[in-house]
């Protein structure tokens, strides 16, 4: 194994721990709905939220990061350039992340002043982290940027891949900085940070996920390179078509012009063309190499991917992304149910298929299968679909009778909390958390035993 | 818009999408095992996917601009399994398949 795939290992550890703590978070923040005081003036809402949703990026950022690392060296066949100082920034990242959960954990946030942004709590929505940290953070892309393109000029040959995944890497740099502003004018900061976090999550990142299951089908099914980079340019070309001027369909409630209503709404709703695509070359795929993999984990991953993808982004998406839907939609539980499957789909799972590759290539095994990965499987997409049910029937309660019916006050609200389709809804999303979480017992323990147990498993493969 | 319509006109949009999934998944399993059962099947929920643009068009209340973007999606939905089908299987072609 070279160094650079050691260190992925690294990152794969760090990440499917943060993994944990989202999750843990997550089960956190559903019980406060059903018990609102709970820890009250302790660990209020708003902090286990914070854990929830920042563990998530980061976990995926680690994912992203420790895939780019183990596949990178394969790709050239050469030692990432500069690995030494890679292996130095992820314990400074690890140790970031570490101090700043425990500032979170015990000082939580401070006066509307200068040293609450730079030590204690931006307050920015995803990007919490302050500042010091977040420089922190800047440095470490940065460094990681560098060691892919060095790498490559090193090589001196460059893959159709890797064109995409560097000019993918500016625009993932650049736009981070975005954490940083701290505009006093509500509607022109919640502005740009839409450009961070819709820019990130449905461009961005759409791109990079894109180039790690390219080298992840030539891995898993031997799909031919020539393919694989066809098909990412053209999913490319439209997942970025539709998703840059899609983010006007976050442009609501915030002070921004009307036109970017439409806009938004336009261009979101041709987001599920290049989704229904996808769909078709995922069976295609697994149809052209006869279901024939190596590694049967990985491979369901990615086409759990596929289908997580479309249904999460397509149809949840779809449902309520048109402007007349979305003034009533947005910011409730049913954006959340959207967000979950979507996130689940088009990034959680492909970093999944990535873990279980680097897991058969650490076990030294040539062919991955077994039972306990069917229970993680099993579990974890159940446990996640019970969710987004959940938390669908919890949102379209809110949109009916707080903001329909009740018109979005304060009484309206509070109505809408009690109601008994938000509260059932929210009682599911929390027993189908309890699920999602065994779920990701299930996957660690899969994913620390599978090597140990692969005797068996290669003689069950072989024989089915 | 009223609440009633709200809920009716979302559910029937993400059923719309859904169909449209529906007809990709079930044409391209179809395809892949020969088997016209499935393609047929996937032919019904292009159907589907027709008779809920329909719905949305004359029952919702959205605005003329979405209706035309529905009903152009639905003409599109009805190119994107067989198409990428048939650009897909040119890929996988080898170049002395090709010749």
């Amino acid at each position: 194994m070279y160094r650079s795939q050691k260190l992925a290992v690294r990152y794969f550890v760090a990440a499917v721990t943060l993994f944990g703590v989202m999750t843990i978070a997550g089960l956190l923040s559903a019980l406060y709905y059903l018990h609102p005081s709970l820890l009250f003036n302790v660990f209020n809402f708003n902090m286990a939220k914070i854990f929830h949703i920042d563990t998530l990026i980061i976990w995926l950022l680690m994912g992203f990061m420790g895939a780019v690392y183990w596949f990178l060296p394969q790709e050239l066949g050469r030692e990432v350039e500069g690995i030494w100082l890679a292996e130095i920034l992820f314990y400074v990242f690890c140790a970031v992340v570490a101090v700043v959960s425990v500032v979170f954990i015990f000082v939580q946030y401070g006066s509307s002043n200068e040293f609450s942004l730079w030590f204690i709590n931006q307050g920015r929505k995803y990007v919490e982290a302050p500042r010091w940290a977040a420089i922190g953070i800047v440095i470490v892309v940065l460094t990681f940027v560098y060691n892919v393109v060095a790498t490559c000029f090193k090589a001196r040959r460059m893959t159709g891949i890797l064109w995409v995944l560097v000019l993918d890497l500016i625009p993932l740099t650049l736009l981070y900085l975005d954490a940083f502003p701290a505009l006093t004018n509500m509607s022109k900061d919640l502005y740009w940070w839409w450009w961070l976090v819709h820019m990130w999550v449905e461009g961005t990142w759409e791109v990079l996920i894109g180039c790690i299951m390219a080298w992840a089908l030539m891995d898993v099914m031997g799909t031919s390179r020539r393919i694989v980079e066809t098909w990412l340019y053209i999913e490319v070309m439209l997942v970025l078509g539709a998703g840059i001027l899609g983010i006007g369909h976050h442009y609501f409630w915030i002070g921004t012009p009307q036109y970017w209503l439409s806009i938004g709404g336009f261009f979101s709703a041709l987001e599920p063309l290049p989704l229904l695509g996808m769909v078709v070359h995922a069976i295609y795929d697994a149809g052209a190499h006869h279901m024939k993999t190596n590694n049967r984990p990985a491979f369901y991953w990615i086409l759990a991917e596929a289908f997580g993808n479309f249904i999460g982004a397509g149809v949840f998406g779809f449902m309520m992304t048109l402007p007349q839907i979305n003034l009533f939609s947005h910011g409730t539980q049913w954006t959340v149910s959207h967000g979950h499957f979507a996130f689940w789909g088009a990034y959680a799972c492909g970093v999944i298929a990535v873990l279980y590759l680097a897991k058969q290539k650490i076990s030294g095994v040539e062919f991955l299968d077994g039972r306990a990965w069917k229970w993680g499987f099993g579990l974890l997409n159940f446990g996640m679909i019970g969710m987004v049910g959940g938390l669908l029937i919890a949102g379209i309660a809110q949109a009916f009778y707080e903001r329909a019916i009740g018109g979005s006050t304060m009484m309206a609200y509070m109505a809408g909390q009690e109601n008994p389709w938000f509260v059932s809804g929210m009682y599911a999303r929390m027993g189908f958390g309890l699920i999602f979480a065994a779920g990701y017992i299930v996957l660690v323990y899969d994913l620390l035993s599978s090597g140990k147990r692969a005797p068996k498993a290669v003689v069950k493969s072989q024989t089915t | 818009m009223t609440p009633y319509a709200l809920i009716y006109t979302a559910v029937l949009l993400g059923l719309f999408v859904l169909a449209g999934g529906g007809y990709g998944g079930f044409y391209s399993v179809g395809r892949l095992w020969s088997n016209t059962v499935l393609i047929r099947a996937g032919v019904a929920c292009y159907l589907v996917a027709i008779l809920l643009a329909l719905a949305i068009c004359l029952f919702t209340p959205l605005a003329a601009l979405w209706k035309v973007v529905i009903v152009l999606s639905v003409l599109i939905y009805a190119a994107i399994p067989p198409v990428t089908w048939r650009y897909l299987a040119k890929l996988h072609r080898t170049p002395e398949e090709s010749k």
